[in-house]
Order: structure tokens, then C-alpha cells, then sequence
């Protein structure tokens, strides 16, 4: 408690005054003589204790009157625990909720805009030379420029060019941003000040634990800020998102349909019958639909494509519009390739290339069966057969899987190129055979291989035991095909010899390799794992026909490809991604050196320089934080497309209620304020204490009144006299 | 036909200090045009005839003569009275009470000009009249007479007296009660100040002794309304010594309640004993005391 005009209240002093009225009145007293005294002394008798209470009483109140008014023209100011601001400069971090929620709009203006205006209001509010940084929350926090500035006016034009959309807000992750931006921050004063909408999925539950150690971490700063959340938020509650597309294939060769599986939520309480859903690929629209969509449900719609032209194409499914326009498209960037290298590595070649009787035989015909037949189609899958000797680094760069058959061992060098092809993507598929060296596949393959082998079983005697896959749901994508009965079955193929692998112990974690398929002896027979950004299949038998009569049975063909395509499928590095990761994309290594541009959303383009990485060129950008299509066009060959998605979490709309919103400010120690006014109300009271003499003033005049109410009610006038 | 007096204030008859002369004004000017008065009753002696004028009643003609001459004459007769009222007069130091304003009149002065008035008037209607001053005991016994010359005496008392002393009614009472051997009318004017049940008591007992009772309660405006304002210091008239320093404005209701009671139980009181209790103010005029005292002459016949 301090005061403003300390000075007045020694006008307190004038409580003395009421004292000295009250002697003077019993010092001045009138004599009266008096007849009816036994009248009198009666009434005395009985009453004057309780007059002397109530003398002391109105004594008090009349006392108390001078004192309050003394009080109030003193000015208290309440100041709370902390210290008072005054005039001095701030260090001033504001966060700024960017978050595609915030592009709702109501009655024409969406959220942001509103958000952004009261930040710079609020920026140019602030103290001469202060200090501010302002943070996008979108995205876990992202500095509007790299430091702290003391140029508010340039703080606030680029405030002016900022725009919204920018994935999910993750309030702790900005408040941790916005703390160790304070740590680099000159003045002693500081404030954080949080513009967001409230919106219910940023403020969950499991988010709470965090927000509090966020909020604590930043409150035990030497110089604590004084935390201030602004809620901007209006309510809005229709809206219709887009989800996801799922797609029928997993690689999408020329001329190959595929099918789109647009998935559609509505958030609000509106039914919309005849919702237009479009299709666009690459731009153009080509399919629309109409749906029922049911409030708070969800519904697909069905599309189908097929590409007439290899290379990378964007795919768009789009709604009509409505309040929150960020959330009526999703995009997604398809590679269409005109076919898939496979290079066989065959450990027992034939006579010839293409000898059936090589160890690759049989695949290299499974997976281009139209090459072999010498008919007029193309495969999607091409393949080469080579050597173990002749493999080298330099062919495994236009390739995308690699079949490694009954090889005996390869080099240390070979396998680290392996290595290095794999993690960079790359899709490897082990087949043993008799010449395998279990040592070597244990030892210097042991980190791409997803089990060890132990021990080979069973034998090629004719009437020897066999063993068939068990039937079983498959999980993979690559042997989804056969859940379906009419697809054939795996379960008709008898294995005579197969290696035992060893199971390791699981992690849990998702490097852990998997068992795909089982042999009905319980040894596994086809085992995945992740290796860098790419992944390892082994199986249990040989590929040709020597351990088994799998190559002669019709599910042979759809399973290989199968497998080949799920390993080869991996477009890397990726390009449909996330808001907030980098846009890395490999290009030829004669680009190096040279500058590709890139194109995004707001169709600026940007020149991004192409480095060496090993034996490649790489471009890389970003991370990006705004969602859209950007498209890099390099020197050579066509565009290639990337599609930065956002969580939709962010369309779910519902916002915190006030009381709920009220309820965790207090809980978090974090003032509230929902409009400008409250605002510089908070910041005067932050600055200069709450000025109390309002409510002083309001007591000095309830005294008043209690004293002229008391004063009549103890001498019981009451409209007698 | 009204008289000057009649609109006279007490505060205004102040002037008069002669009794007597104030007397006259007041009992001539309340009892003109009453002139019937003293000769209604039973007791007998005829005076004089009189020529019937309409108006007077039919059955006071004396028909013997209407008879003899064929005219109508009205008989009318000299009044005798046994009425013997002896006035009781309070002179105790409680009766000093006048107020602190101007032209304001003391309890006892109002109280002797009252006695002065109505002993003149007693004698006048050749009532015999009698006077007892007291305080804490019988100051002066002036036994009755009919005698106009009594009036003097009466007066010269009334002229004199001052007051002091405290009032114990209750004793004087029962010590009075002895001293007036023949029953007559006993007229006590008096603030009646002191114990109630006492008081009361001696009422009774005149009652018992077959005395009719007429009490004259005189009360200053001030005892009835207590407004007084700001720290005052009541020092009490009859005992030296006490006094008190109150904010009356604090203790006015429970006064006033108190005083409400007193009278209360003091009314309820008179009515059982069949005494006629008449209060009165200082500001209000003597007349009233005396048409009080003519209405209950008449009651008794």
C-alpha cells in the first residue's frame, strides 16, 4: 500500500476534531433546573450504559469520517505482492496465437485480424523504449524477428504483415519460447502477453500439467514477468473440416487408378444437405460430389484418378466454404512414377540374366511379368539383376529397392553403401538361401538384418515334413491384400528348408522389428524393420524354387510386388508434411552449386541453394510454418510439389467458457483481460497500483450515513418530535 | 359573553401581581353572563319575583301569583351553600420548575394564581373556602370560611409563600386528613411528583374520609415534551447536590415512556378512587381550571 498525495493525510489529523467537538459540547453544557427529577433519574437508571455505548459508537464513526476522507484525497494505491512498474521501460514479449483457428471469422472479421490489431495497439501502447518481441504460437513459437527489439514501430509494420493459419497452438511450447526470449531481454520489468481464442483442444487437460510447468519455469526468472492472457477468441462454432485423404495405393504408377478416400467431419450444429465436395488434381477441378453431412459427424467421400503422366502432382479435395476457410481443403502431393527400379542382387546366377533357373529367376519374372512375356505393357517394376561383386554405391542411386538372393556375404563397403541407401530411405528385401553365410548376415549385416538366423530347418528330401504361412490377419500393408480370400492365399505353399530366426528382445519402441507372417511351425517367416528412413523385409526361405513351391503358386507374383512396392514406396525424403518440419528434397548431383526456386502459398518465390550431401545434391527449407502447396522447381525436369498439412485438432472450434477461462487464470496466477480498455486498466494498476480511493470514498459516504442513521436511530426520534 | 380575560395567557396575567386583582379579572371575566349560576340548586331563600322573559323555565313560574294577577313571574331565591373547598396547595421545591425562556411561568406561580382564582370564586358563589400549603409537611392551615373578608387572608398567604423543600405528598396527606374534621370539596393542586402508590394511598384516604377529591396536576410544557438539545446538567430543585449530565436527545424516548407510564398509572389510579384528575400546562388558561371546578360543583348538585 502506498500513497500518491502522502501528503494529505496528515489530514488524518482531523480525527482529532469530532474528540474535540464532543469535549467542548460536555464542557459547554446548559444547566437546567429540574422538577421531575425522579422521572428522570428512572430513565437513567436503566439507560445509561447503553447510552454511553452508543456514544462511544457515533464517537468512533465520527472519527472514522475525517480519517477516510483524509484517505481518500491521499490516493492509496494497492500494489498487490509484487512491485510497482511507474514509468519504467518493459521488456514486453508478446505471443500471438497464428493458429488456423484464429482465420474463423465472424460477422467479416476474422479472429486474427482482430488479434493482431489489439497487438499492435498494444505494442504502441507500451513505454518509450522498450523493449518487445512478438511470437507466433502456431507451431510451438516462432520469434517475429530473430531477437528482441527496441524499434517498436518496426515491430508493429511487421506485426502488420503477419498472417495467421499456422498449424496447432501449443500454449506451453510458446510460453517456454517466450521465457527464454525473456532471458535475453535488457529490462527489469517484464511482461508476457498471450492473444489466443481459447480454443478447448489447446487448452485439454493433458495440456494443463504443462502449462503450469511452463508458466512456473517462466515465473522463477530472476526479474518474473507479470503474465497476462488476452482472450480475442469469438464464437464461431460452424464449421466443416477436411481431415485426411487416404489413398487406395500405395504407389501410383501411370495410368493406374487410384482411389481418394476424403474424410469429412462437421464440428457444428448445422446439417448440411447437397455439401459440394470437388476433387482438383494439380489445380483443375475434375470430380464433385454431393453429401449429407449430419451435425458432429463425420462422412467420406469416395473419389477416383488415374495420372496420364509420371511426376509429382498435387491432389486437392475441397468443400464450400464457410467461417473458418483453412480447414475446406487438404492437400497432398503424389509422386506418380512410370516405374519402380528393383535391383536384384543374385547370389547364384544362371547361364544367363535370365535364367530361371538362377536364384533370381522367378522374382525377376513376378515382378515384370509383362517384360518377360515380351508383351506390349509396361511394369511398373523394373528390374535389374547383378552380381554381388559388381554392386556398388553408384547403383543404388536410381534405384529404390534392393533384393539381396541367397547372396554369400558382401564387402564391408558394399554394405555400408546398403547402409547409407537404406536410412536414406531406400527399401531392402533379404532372401537367404544355401550359399547365405550365417556369420556374415549375423555379424557384419547384423544391423540391417531384422533377426538373426540361428539355424536351418527342415530338409529338400522328397517326402520330408513341410511347412505352410499360417493364415492370419495381416496387418502390413504389403500382405493386406491377401485378408482377402479371393486374392489368393499364401497358406497353399509348402516350405521344406527355412532358417530359424532368433527373436530379440523387444524394446517397445518403434525400431522394434516385426513378424509379418509366421510359418506354422511358430518360426517367423517374413520380419520388417525400420532402418533410418527406410525398411528392411527379410523372409524366413529362398526366392527361387529349391526350398519351397512358393514360386509356383499364384500368390507368389501379387507377393513380391507387393512387398517390392511397399519398400519402394517411400517417396523420400517425404513430401507430404507436416507444418513446422523442413522441405529437404534430393536432386541430381550436377546441381550443385546451383539455386532452385521455391514457391509457396503466398506465391513469392525463393531461391533455395542445392548442396552436397554425400552423393547427392539436397535443397533444403524451412522449417515451414504456413500450410499449403509449395512447389520447387529444379534446373532440370519437372516441378516437384510439397504439401505442408496442419493437425486439424485446430477446427474443432469450441472455446473455452469465460468462467472455465477464469477458473485457469486463477488457478495459473495469469490476469485476464478480454478488450483494450482491460488491458490499460491491468497495465495502470501493474504500473501504478490500484487506485483505492473510489472505494474509500464509498465508505467515507456509508459512514455518513450510518452515522446520521445511528444518530437517530439510538435517540429513538423517529418522527416523534 | 366572553371576557377580556378569557384570552388572557397566563404568561400575559403575569403582570398582574396583585392576587386578588388578578382573581377578579379572571373570575369576572369567566363568570359573566353566568350570573344564573349562583342560584341554581335546592337550597332555598327566597329573594325576589322577577316578569317572566322566554327563556327562562317554565317551571321555575310562580303560578300562585300567575293566579292572583294573570301574569307570569319567576320566583327566585337566595342560594345557601354547604360547599366547604379547601384548596391543597403543593410548595415544594419540584412546583419552582419554569423553563428557561422568557415570559415562561413557574409551576407554582400558575399554581397560586390558580388557588388565588378559584378561592375567589369559591367566596364569590359564598362557597366556603380554605387553604393548605405543604411541602414536607403542612406549611400553613387556613381553615374554611365563607366569609368574604376570608379572601384576604387566603391571598396574603398565597402572596407570600415561596417554595422549596422536597414533596413527600403521602405523609402531609395522611396527617391533612385529620385536621379537616368536615367533609367537604378538597381541590389539590399540585405536580403530584414523588411515589405514585403513595400518593394514591392519601387519596384514598380523603376518599374514605368522605371528602370529594379534585386534583389540578400542573405540568410545565417542558416536563411533557423533554426536548431539550445538547449536553445539559439537570440539577435537581429539591435535593441540593444532585445532579446529572446527560444527552437528553439520547434518553428523550425513554423518558417520554417513562412519563407516560406515571401518568398512566396516576390516571388509573385517580379513576378508581373516583378523583377527578385534570392536567394542566402552564401556557393554558385558568379558565379552564375553574370551568373544571364550576362543572363539578354542579355534579354535586
Amino acid at each position: 500500500m502506498s500513497f500518491l498525495n502522502i501528503g494529505l493525510l496528515s489530514g488524518a489529523a482531523a480525527l482529532s476534531i469530532p474528540i474535540i467537538i464532543h469535549l467542548f459540547h460536555k464542557s459547554r453544557f446548559k444547566v437546567v433546573k429540574w422538577g421531575a427529577m425522579h422521572l428522570l433519574e428512572l430513565v437513567l437508571r436503566t439507560n445509561q450504559r447503553r447510552v454511553k455505548i452508543e456514544q462511544w459508537i457515533l464517537l468512533a464513526i465520527r472519527c472514522i469520517i475525517p480519517l477516510l476522507l483524509a484517505l481518500a484525497m491521499a490516493r492509496p494505491l494497492w500494489q498487490g505482492s509484487g512491485s510497482l512498474l511507474g514509468d519504467s521501460k518493459t521488456s514486453t514479449v508478446v505471443l500471438l496465437d497464428n493458429s488456423y483457428s484464429m482465420d474463423a471469422s465472424h460477422a467479416g472479421v476474422t479472429t486474427f485480424s482482430k488479434a493482431k490489431d489489439e497487438a499492435q495497439r498494444l505494442i504502441g501502447n507500451l513505454q518509450k523504449n522498450s523493449e518487445v518481441q512478438v511470437v507466433m504460437m502456431g507451431q510451438g513459437g516462432q520469434g517475429l524477428l530473430d531477437s528482441p527489439t527496441y524499434d517498436i514501430s518496426r515491430m508493429t509494420q511487421l506485426l502488420g504483415k503477419t498472417s495467421s493459419g499456422s498449424g496447432t497452438a501449443r500454449v506451453p511450447a510458446a510460453l517456454d519460447f517466450a521465457a527464454t526470449t525473456l532471458e535475453k531481454m535488457h529490462e527489469q520489468a517484464r511482461q508476457v502477453i498471450m492473444l489466443t481464442d481459447f480454443q478447448r483442444t489447446s487448452f485439454e487437460a493433458t495440456e494443463d500439467k504443462l502449462l503450469a510447468s511452463s508458466l512456473a519455469r517462466m515465473k522463477s526468472q530472476p526479474s518474473a514477468p507479470a503474465v497476462t492472457f488476452w482472450d480475442v477468441g469469438q464464437d464461431v462454432k460452424e464449421n466443416i473440416a477436411i481431415e485426411s485423404l487416404d489413398f487406395s495405393r500405395l504407389m501410383i504408377g501411370v495410368g493406374q487408378k487410384i482411389q481418394i478416400r476424403a474424410n469429412l467431419r462437421n464440428f457444428g450444429d448445422a446439417n448440411h444437405r447437397d455439401l459440394k465436395v470437388t476433387l482438383k488434381v494439380d489445380g483443375k477441378d475434375k470430380t464433385t460430389s454431393q453429401i449429407t453431412l449430419a451435425p458432429h459427424a463425420k462422412a467420406q467421400v469416395l473419389f477416383t484418378h488415374a495420372f496420364d503422366s509420371a511426376g509429382s502432382h498435387v491432389i486437392e479435395v475441397a468443400t464450400e466454404s464457410d467461417a473458418l476457410a483453412a480447414d475446406n481443403s487438404f492437400l497432398a502431393s503424389i509422386a506418380v512414377r512410370d516405374r519402380l527400379p528393383v535391383l536384384l542382387v543374385d547370389g547364384a546366377p544362371g547361364a544367363t540374366t535370365d535364367d530361371i533357373k538362377s536364384e533370381t529367376g522367378y522374382l525377376q519374372i513376378a515382378l515384370s511379368p509383362f517384360a518377360a512375356g515380351k508383351v506390349e505393357m509396361s511394369d511398373l517394376l523394373q528390374a535389374k539383376v547383378m552380381s554381388p561383386e559388381a554392386l556398388s554405391a553408384k547403383d543404388l542411386t536410381d534405384t529404390q529397392v534392393v533384393v539381396l538372393a541367397n547372396v554369400r556375404k558382401l564387402s564391408d563397403e558394399q554394405v555400408k553403401a546398403l547402409e547409407e541407401f537404406v536410412k536414406a530411405g531406400g527399401g531392402l528385401l533379404l532372401f537367404p538361401g544355401d550359399r547365405t553365410d550365417t556369420a556374415w548376415w549375423n555379424g557384419a549385416l547384423a544391423k540391417l538384418a531384422p533377426l538373426p538366423i540361428t539355424v536351418m530347418a527342415g530338409d529338400t528330401k522328397e517326402g520330408s515334413p513341410s511347412v505352410s504361412i499360417t493364415g492370419q490377419r495381416f496387418e502390413n500393408p504389403a500382405l493386406e491384400l491377401f485378408n482377402d480370400p479371393r486374392n489368393g492365399t499364401l497358406s497353399e505353399a509348402q516350405i521344406k528348408v527355412w532358417y530359424k530366426m532368433r527373436g530379440t528382445e523387444k524394446t517397445g519402441g518403434p525400431l522394434d522389428p516385426v513378424v509379418l507372417a509366421r510359418l506354422d511351425s511358430g518360426d517367423p517367416f517374413l520380419v520388417e524393420k525400420p532402418f533410418g528412413d527406410g525398411r528392411v523385409i527379410a523372409c524366413a526361405t529362398a526366392c527361387d524354387a529349391d526350398w519351397s513351391n512358393l514360386p509356383a503358386r499364384p500368390s507368389y507374383l501379387p507377393l513380391v510386388q507387393r512387398l517390392c512396392v511397399y519398400l519402394g514406396s517411400n517417396v523420400f525424403p517425404p513430401r507430404n508434411l507436416e507444418v513446422g518440419q523442413q522441405l529437404i528434397s534430393f536432386l541430381p548431383v550436377d546441381t550443385v552449386g546451383k539455386k532452385v526456386v521455391l514457391t509457396g502459398p503466398d506465391l513469392i518465390p525463393h531461391d533455395v541453394a542445392v548442396v552436397k550431401k554425400g552423393e547427392r545434391g539436397v535443397a533444403e527449407y524451412g522449417p515451414v510454418f504456413t500450410p499449403g502447396l509449395y512447389t520447387l522447381a529444379p534446373p532440370t525436369g519437372t516441378p516437384l510439389h510439397f504439401v505442408f498439412n496442419t493437425d486439424r485438432r485446430e477446427s474443432d472450434l469450441t472455446r473455452l467458457s469465460e468462467s472455465e477461462v477464469n477458473e485457469m487464470a486463477k488457478a495459473h496466477g495469469v490476469a485476464i483481460v478480454r478488450s483494450f480498455n482491460e488491458y490499460k486498466q491491468l497495465d495502470h494498476t501493474q504500473r501504478y497500483g490500484a487506485e483505492l480511493w473510489k472505494w474509500v470514498l464509498w465508505a467515507l459516504l456509508g459512514m455518513i450515513f450510518l452515522e446520521l442513521f445511528l444518530q437517530q436511530y439510538f435517540a429513538r426520534v423517529r418522527g416523534k418530535l | 359573553m366572553a371576557h377580556v380575560s378569557d384570552f388572557l395567557e397566563p404568561s400575559d396575567l403575569q403582570r398582574i401581581s396583585n392576587l386578588q386583582v388578578l382573581a377578579r379579572q379572571v373570575v369576572e371575566g369567566f363568570t359573566t353572563g353566568m350570573h344564573r349560576s349562583p342560584h341554581k340548586g335546592f337550597s332555598v331563600e327566597f329573594k325576589q319575583h322577577r316578569q317572566y322573559v322566554p327563556g327562562d323555565e317554565i317551571r321555575h313560574i310562580d303560578w300562585r301569583v300567575f293566579a292572583r294577577s294573570d301574569r307570569y313571574y319567576i320566583r327566585e331565591y337566595e342560594e345557601e351553600t354547604n360547599l366547604r373547598g379547601t384548596i391543597i396547595l403543593d410548595r415544594s421545591g419540584s412546583m419552582n420548575y419554569g423553563g428557561g425562556k422568557p415570559g415562561q411561568v413557574s409551576k407554582f406561580d400558575y399554581a397560586t394564581r390558580l388557588a388565588a382564582c378559584l378561592s375567589y370564586l369559591m367566596l364569590q358563589q359564598s362557597d366556603g373556602a380554605g387553604l393548605v400549603t405543604f411541602d414536607t409537611e403542612i406549611r400553613r392551615y387556613i381553615p374554611v370560611r365563607s366569609r368574604v373578608n376570608h379572601l384576604s387572608v387566603i391571598m396574603d398567604e398565597l402572596q407570600n409563600g415561596k417554595p422549596g423543600g422536597e414533596t413527600d405528598i403521602g405523609e402531609v396527606f395522611h396527617e391533612l386528613v385529620h385536621k379537616l374534621h368536615r367533609r367537604g370539596l378538597l381541590i389539590i393542586i399540585s405536580d403530584c411528583f414523588g411515589d405514585v402508590n403513595n400518593f394514591l394511598k392519601s387519596l384514598a384516604h380523603f376518599r374514605h374520609a368522605h371528602h370529594e377529591v379534585l386534583v389540578f396536576q400542573i405540568w410545565h410544557p417542558d416536563e411533557l415534551a423533554f426536548q431539550f438539545r445538547g449536553w445539559t446538567q439537570f440539577e435537581c430543585l429539591e435535593r441540593d447536590g444532585v445532579k446529572h449530565l446527560i444527552d437528553p436527545a439520547m434518553l428523550r424516548e425513554a423518558y417520554l415512556a417513562n412519563l407516560g407510564k406515571f401518568r398512566e398509572e396516576l390516571t388509573k389510579g385517580c379513576r378508581r378512587h373516583k378523583v377527578d384528575l385534570v392536567p394542566f400546562t402552564t401556557d393554558e388558561p385558568y379558565s379552564k381550571a375553574l370551568a373544571a371546578y364550576l362543572s363539578r360543583r354542579l355534579a354535586r348538585g
